[in-house]
């Protein structure tokens, strides 16, 4: 609707008048305290050319974006299949589900604290807090999302009889495929989340570390940056999922008439 | 072909499987092949948690952090709710207000609420304004977003038959637009009060001087598992108990109107 | 060669002595290349009968087989049709009638030419790479016939295929679905609840009581159709006309009527 966008961009542009005028021009709000938009730009020439917390944006937005990634694909690796296992399979699901249970209601953000504990403060230990907090919506979606394929499409599946890998990769997954999706959203957010947190509580580069010597330097306009470049990456990254999504899901009407 | 099983084979199916994780990690733990450090058996882990009930670490006993951090919570999720939810509410209902908010919405959307923690340092210091902060950032969207669900996807049906009997618009809004929208709110609650706990953990074990995150931050600082381990066990246990309370309040409003979900 | 034969065949969902019991002492035999539907009212566990032949069920007491073999899972022999098309909403109508044919491990160049035939017979060739959710309900249960036809079965199991489409589509389902029996027959179950359906498709008429089920009557539609000579009729309505027909549609009627007044009172 070109209604709405212009209205947003006109919001967006609002926005971007009264920070310059609370900050700059009529100093209301004080520099210590947040950001004007001047400062915001010399904190992110400061990053991307002399380097901040130990190196250039690049960099950290590398390492940043690589634990994520690493952190996510071994998380939906071992999360897909699992749920895929428990959805099948009731024997697997009763056996499996006390421990999930159990592992459950902890925070992801709790393992942080064990996890330097045992693999210190380098990329183990990231990614192995990314792998617990993704972990668990990839399972549960995609459990869900077996569960959820009607009962006669099943049906139609065993009458045909078809060997078990086919029976797994042609109908089980793509019949669980859009709640699948649901749960990769889920674990990429979960991810990134993650990924901040962990950086935040000690780490030697990324956007996490960058956010925690801004904060501890009393540099709010790198804390904007920072922010600024976590939110981009999180929206860059969920567009790529994103695109992947509407390409396997084609087929499905609910989503096609949703969107439209 | 895909077989149902009884309830008495899932039962013991569960404890053998529960019973085969604990034992794998006492096992573990007693063979000597990870130093008790790195993991502790179960049974040291309910000793300190049991030790921790009483004696205090880092400023508080275990009950003593929770009382803290669950204070901190119910501020944040609280306020998180009273402001969130008449806000979708009203976005629901009013689409200019919803095309003026939303672009906001959406750009902030992909901020984690722990990227809040910088700002809530420098503005509060350790003080009790930054976990709060942190937490309504982590509950805010899903109350928000629930409630406007709630309220934009009434079944024009309804509306339609309030109007043919003249219905005025406050009484539309009360009894049928509020009314409807319950179950989305709700939902969006249990949803809020989880993002809220765990951005709480998270923002404790940055900025905070109490509560279960910083204990557990202490306790790792200070080479002791079996605190980390303890915390995490209570926060579990917290969470889920909050979980289950608005589980059943949920089920409760969902029974008492014929839904089934 | 495909004939079903259910020998005293009792379903009981539940545990045998309170459970619910479905089936009752059931007897039929259905021969070679016959066209048999079984009508009833709702919950007389028809459909339950054409389950056990799939595969789906067990049954509780009885034998139910096919040619002499007892039934003990689901397989392309036995190939089934839906009411609720159940076709994969993931895979286009080739892919869909293709699944089952890879399954038999027949030759690709053997599998173009048995799907182009079938999606000819069934007017289907322009919407080969259609998925489904493209499609209206009446293609989409022709893809679903084209599926188990491809298959070359012994027996086709029908359960209640025409159940989900509108009333003008269900009448043109019916036409195509007796051209196609008639030039490629083989045994087929159908069950149905609208009388006047089971009259114009079927070789005979099973009757089935409330539950728990038992067979009541069993007609034989098919020698009084070629006494009648109801194929030289070519529209549906005109054969819905001849009085032969009416009279077998009231028979059927009032034989049901019997069974929902005992069901009420």
């Amino acid at each position: 609707m070109p209604r709405r966008i212009s209205i947003g961009f006109a919001t967006i542009f609002v926005v971007c008048i009264i920070w310059y005028a609370f900050t700059t021009g009529l100093g209301i709000i004080p520099s210590g305290r947040f950001p004007s938009p001047a400062e915001t730009w010399s904190a992110l020439t400061h990053v991307s050319g002399r380097g901040y917390g130990g190196g250039d944006l690049a960099m950290h937005v590398y390492n940043s974006l690589r634990l994520v990634v690493m952190g996510f694909l071994f998380a939906v690796v071992t999360g897909v299949p699992l749920g895929l296992l428990m959805g099948w399979s009731r024997r697997a699901e009763a056996f499996i589900n006390p421990i999930f249970l159990i592992i459950r209601p902890i925070p992801p953000l709790a393992w942080i604290p064990l996890a330097i504990l045992w693999l210190g403060l380098g990329d183990a230990a990231k990614i192995m807090v990314i792998w617990f907090s993704a972990f668990v919506p990839s399972v549960i979606n995609t459990y869900a999302g077996v569960r959820n394929i009607d009962r006669p499409v099943l049906e139609a599946a065993y009458m045909l009889g078809m060997p078990k890998l086919r029976f797994i990769t042609e109908v089980l997954v793509p019949g669980a495929s859009p709640m699948i999706f649901t749960g990769l959203r889920l674990s990429l957010q979960a991810s990134w989340t993650t990924l901040v947190a962990a950086e935040l509580v000690g780490a030697f580069y990324g956007l996490g570390r960058v956010l925690n010597v801004a904060q501890q330097d009393l540099y709010p306009g790198m804390i904007l940056v920072g922010m600024i470049a976590v939110a981009i990456l999180g929206w860059g990254t969920t567009r790529v999922l994103g695109m992947a999504e509407a390409w396997a899901l084609r087929w499905n009407t609910a989503a096609l008439a949703a969107k439209g | 072909m895909q077989k149902q099983i009884s309830f008495g084979q899932s039962l013991t199916l569960g404890l053998l499987g529960l019973l085969g994780f604990i034992g794998l990690w006492h096992g573990l733990a007693l063979s000597g092949l990870i130093s008790s450090v790195f993991l502790p058996s179960p049974l040291e882990v309910y000793d300190r948690f049991s030790t921790l009930t009483e004696r205090r670490f880092a400023g508080a006993t275990l009950p003593g952090h929770l009382a803290a951090s669950f204070e901190r919570f119910a501020y944040g999720f609280i306020l998180a709710a009273l402001i969130g939810i008449p806000l979708g509410l009203l976005m629901g209902w009013y689409q200019i207000l919803d095309e003026i908010v939303s672009p906001l919405f959406d750009a902030l959307r992909f901020v984690a609420p722990i990227a809040w923690v910088p700002f809530a340092a420098l503005w509060f210091g350790t003080g009790i304004g930054g976990p709060i902060m942190i937490i309504f950032a982590g509950a805010f969207p899903p109350c928000v977003i629930n409630a406007y669900r709630g309220a934009k996807f009434v079944d024009p049906r309804l509306i339609e038959a309030a109007n043919m009997l003249g219905t005025p618009s406050h009484r539309v809004i009360r009894e049928i637009l509020l009314p409807s929208s319950v179950p989305s709110i709700i939902s969006g609650l249990r949803v809020s009060a989880g993002l809220g706990w765990q951005s709480l953990v998270g923002a404790e074990l940055i900025v905070a001087s109490a509560g279960v995150g910083y204990m557990m931050v202490q306790g790792q600082a200070n080479v002791s598992t079996t605190t980390v381990m303890a915390g995490m066990v209570a926060i579990g246990l917290v969470g889920l108990t909050l979980d289950s309370a608005l589980r059943l309040a949920e089920r409760m409003i969902q029974n008492r109107r014929g839904l089934e979900h | 060669m495909g004939v079903i034969e259910f020998q005293n065949v009792d379903k009981v969902f539940g545990p045998r002595e309170t459970g619910f019991r479905a089936l009752q002492d059931i007897n039929l035999e259905i021969r070679d290349k016959e066209f048999v539907a079984i009508v009833g009212p709702s919950g007389c566990g028809k459909t339950t009968c054409l389950r056990m032949v799939a595969g789906f069920e067990n049954a509780t007491d009885g034998i139910v087989s096919v040619d002499g073999t007892p039934i003990k899972r689901p397989g392309p022999d036995r190939a089934v049709v839906f009411q609720q098309f159940a076709l994969f909403p993931w895979k286009s109508v080739y892919d869909n009638i293709d699944l089952g044919l890879r399954n038999l491990n027949v030759g690709r160049s053997e599998r173009e030419a048995r799907i182009a035939a079938i999606l000819d017979l069934m007017n289907l060739t322009q919407y080969a790479k259609h998925f489904p959710h493209q499609l209206s309900g009446g293609m989409q249960q022709r893809v679903a016939i084209a599926r188990a036809y491809v298959l070359d079965p012994d027996v086709l199991l029908m359960d209640e295929p025409f159940g989900a489409l509108d009333a003008q589509t269900r009448v043109v389902m019916q036409e195509e679905l007796v051209r196609l029996a008639r030039k490629n027959p083989r045994t087929v179950l159908f069950i149905t609840h609208a009388v006047e359906e089971a009259v114009y498709l079927a070789d005979r008429v099973a009757i089935m009581t409330r539950a728990p089920g038992r067979i009541k009557e069993v007609l034989d539609v098919a020698s009084i159709r070629n006494a009648e000579n109801w194929d030289s009729q070519e529209k549906i309505e005109d054969v819905m006309d001849l009085e032969s027909f009416v009279h077998l549609r009231t028979h059927i009627w009032r034989s049901l009527r019997e069974e929902k007044a005992a069901q009420h009172s």
